[in-house]
């Protein structure tokens, strides 16, 4: 549901509902105060014209016992009947062009009756040897009612709907900054996120505009650094294919010598490639959810025999071990020497022929230390920034260059650290902090 | 015709001079800009190939600047960058033409041919002089519709008299057309192949400015 249904439904039902009540309640109140002022007025004519009678008796009082008298007719409002009568039942006077039968009571005070499907109220009063009757047409009462409560119902609507098309209006108004908003970030093309603009926007809609936009600059920094990897990923698989291919056609028009060694190239290249392509694959697997655990105990220990024996199958002896520190390592093996072989490689491929390569272990707290030393001509402070990059490389025939950016992966994804410094010696240092378990 | 190859992955500039010698052509390769700028001065050379991404510059910085030094010879970019941004700033920087990695050595070919025969002022790959016709490209040669079968060097040299039509040529300037740095010259190689030109095509065809080189001599009507 949207936020101006919400906001419409909440207080539009709100504002009916009480609005209506106090109408109800009125019309109530209304209608009971009316019907009692109706009756009250019946009951005084009807006490006002026994008073009047009284005041000029004795000639009722002659009226009254001279037999044969015609029935006094008196003119009357519409829908208002009146009778006077003897005590005996004799009719002395009555309205005329009112039905007899409506002011012939039986019992005094008020009555409800019903003649010739019309209803009357009436008043039966009893005062100086007369009996008088006064009377209602209910559907002039009910009339004028409902004139009154018409005239006292249609403000109240009139105030309900303008208050309902001024709550509309309101909310629409009220909600155009964040209406503004929806459209600039639905407006926003797929390949160029640009930041919201935060003119116009109330003051309370600022926090959420700058988060949005601190949000919208990370995505197009992932987005570039996406893309960047994109093209350099196509750039570095190009390149060994392009070998390939050449190297291929080279063979196909030429002989002897010169076409085996171009197949022979065309084979390099296909190794290098598979390399790449391989190298590309473990950092997307580190990088994703992939679930690299095999159940494997992982020794510090075991995990640097597996990585020299694969770093270094033809010269184990290269490598130097110092003391090595116990410890269980706390991430799945295969990645634990994937992580130590790749340094080592760098050590050993970077460094004179048959130098040593040294490697230090030690226990900290939380994490194992190892430190890998290599007698190579080192890298420049802005190099070492760089290292870590994906595809950066010194040379650019050598090695893929995601050697360290899968270290640096690993590291990452199980709370480690990779550091490499300049050594004293002039090599590099490699220092790497894996987490051992406790 | 020579090519200059700077290209610094090893294995496709291996495959290109390969690929290249095995069509006729003489080719150098060297791996970065600053390499590529000295051959540039020495080097008697007729077309230019250029990687974009060097170890020590971007090519597409080395461009202007070999423009700006007034070097003419054609530049043909080879690169993996498909943007088309990329080759517009190429071409736009004195690049004269741009391939993409991977291309087809025919594809390569062809278009060094291209750039060649628009350098001598030519539309079609065919030199012609009268009855002598020669086709750069296919490495056939016709005197009077008569097919006459050359070696690679003997049609490079006769390549290399026919576009230089009436100016003169040293020794040094036919030899850089003949043979790459890697190989080694015997001291009267050219002499030979001079020889062997005469003996199929008559001795008039090259003349011998004493002191001075050689100069195309035509053939007899």
């Amino acid at each position: 549901m949207s936020l101006r249904l919400r906001l419409l439904l909440l207080i539009g039902v709100s504002l009916s509902l009480l609005w209506g009540g106090v109408t109800a309640w009125t019309l109530y109140n209304l209608d009971r105060q009316i019907r009692n002022t109706l009756d009250q007025r019946l009951s005084m004519s009807a006490q006002m014209v026994a008073g009047l009678i009284s005041q000029n008796a004795a000639a009722w009082d002659a009226a009254a016992k001279g037999n044969k008298r015609d029935t006094l007719l008196l003119p009357a409002g519409k829908g208002l009947a009146c009778q006077i009568s003897s005590l005996r039942g004799e009719v002395l006077a009555r309205t005329a062009h009112t039905h007899p039968d409506a002011t012939r009571s039986e019992a005094l005070g008020f009555t409800d009756l019903t003649i010739n499907k019309e209803q009357w109220r009436s008043y039966t009063t009893e005062a100086f040897g007369l009996r008088v009757t006064t009377a209602d047409r209910l559907s002039e009462r009910n009339q004028m009612l409902h004139d009154v409560l018409f005239a006292t119902t249609l403000p109240f609507m009139v105030a309900l709907v303008g208050s309902l098309l001024l709550l509309w209006f309101g909310v629409k108004q009220g909600l155009l900054p964040l209406e503004k908003i929806r459209q600039a970030l639905a407006g926003q093309a797929p390949l160029t996120l640009s930041p919201l603009s935060t003119q116009h926007i109330p003051k309370d809609l600022l926090p959420l505009v700058s988060s949005l936009n601190q949000l919208l600059s990370r995505i197009e920094q992932t987005l570039e650094r996406e893309r960047q990897l994109t093209s350099d990923a196509a750039h570095e698989l190009r390149t060994p294919l392009t070998a390939i291919k050449i190297h291929l056609q080279v063979a196909r028009i030429t002989e002897g010598e010169e076409a085996k060694t171009a197949l022979d190239y065309a084979e390099e290249s296909v190794a290098r490639l598979q390399h790449t392509l391989t190298q590309l694959l473990t950092l997307a697997q580190i990088e994703g959810d992939f679930c690299w655990d095999d159940g494997q105990s992982t020794s510090a220990n075991e995990i640097l025999k597996l990585a020299i024996r694969d770093a270094a199958p033809q010269q184990p002896e290269r490598v130097q071990l110092g003391a090595i520190a116990t410890a269980q390592l706390a991430l799945p093996q295969a990645l634990a020497v994937t992580a130590l072989r790749n340094l080592l490689d760098n050590a050993l491929n970077y460094s004179p022929a048959n130098s040593v390569v040294r490697v230090e272990t030690q226990r900290l707290e939380s994490a194992m230390c190892f430190s890998i030393i290599d007698q190579g001509p080192g890298l420049q402070p802005a190099e070492l920034a760089l290292v870590t990059q994906r595809f950066w490389r010194r040379s650019s025939t050598k090695g893929s260059g995601l050697g360290l950016s899968i270290v640096a992966a690993i590291a990452k994804r199980f709370n480690g650290k990779l550091e490499l410094s300049q050594h004293e010696n002039g090599g590099i240092k490699a220092t790497l902090h894996l987490p051992i378990q406790r | 015709m020579r090519v200059l190859l700077v290209e610094d992955n090893e294995l496709i500039a291996h495959g290109i001079k390969a690929g290249l010698r095995a069509h006729q052509f003489t080719v150098d390769s060297v791996a970065s800009a600053a390499m590529a700028e000295a051959a540039l001065a020495t080097l008697n050379c007729d077309v230019l190939i250029l990687d974009l991404g060097l170890p020590d510059e971007d090519g597409m910085k080395l461009l202007p600047r070999l423009r700006a030094k007034g070097i003419v010879l054609p530049i043909l970019v080879l690169t993996a960058r498909d943007s088309v941004k990329d080759k517009v700033m190429a071409l736009q920087r004195g690049a004269d033409d741009y391939l993409l990695k991977p291309f087809d050595l025919d594809e390569l070919v062809a278009r060094l041919h291209a750039l060649q025969r628009r350098v001598a002022g030519r539309c079609v790959d065919l030199i012609e002089d009268g009855p002598l016709k020669l086709n750069p490209a296919t490495g056939n040669v016709s005197l009077n519709e008569q097919p006459i079968a050359l070696s690679r060097r003997e049609m490079a040299l006769l390549a290399a008299l026919m576009q230089a039509k009436d100016r003169i040529l040293s020794a040094e300037q036919l030899k850089d057309r003949l043979y790459d740095f890697s190989e080694e010259i015997e001291s009267n190689a050219l002499n030979v192949h001079i020889y062997h030109l005469r003996r199929k095509l008559g001795g008039e065809i090259i003349e011998t400015i004493r002191g001075m080189g050689y100069r195309y001599g035509g053939v007899k009507q």
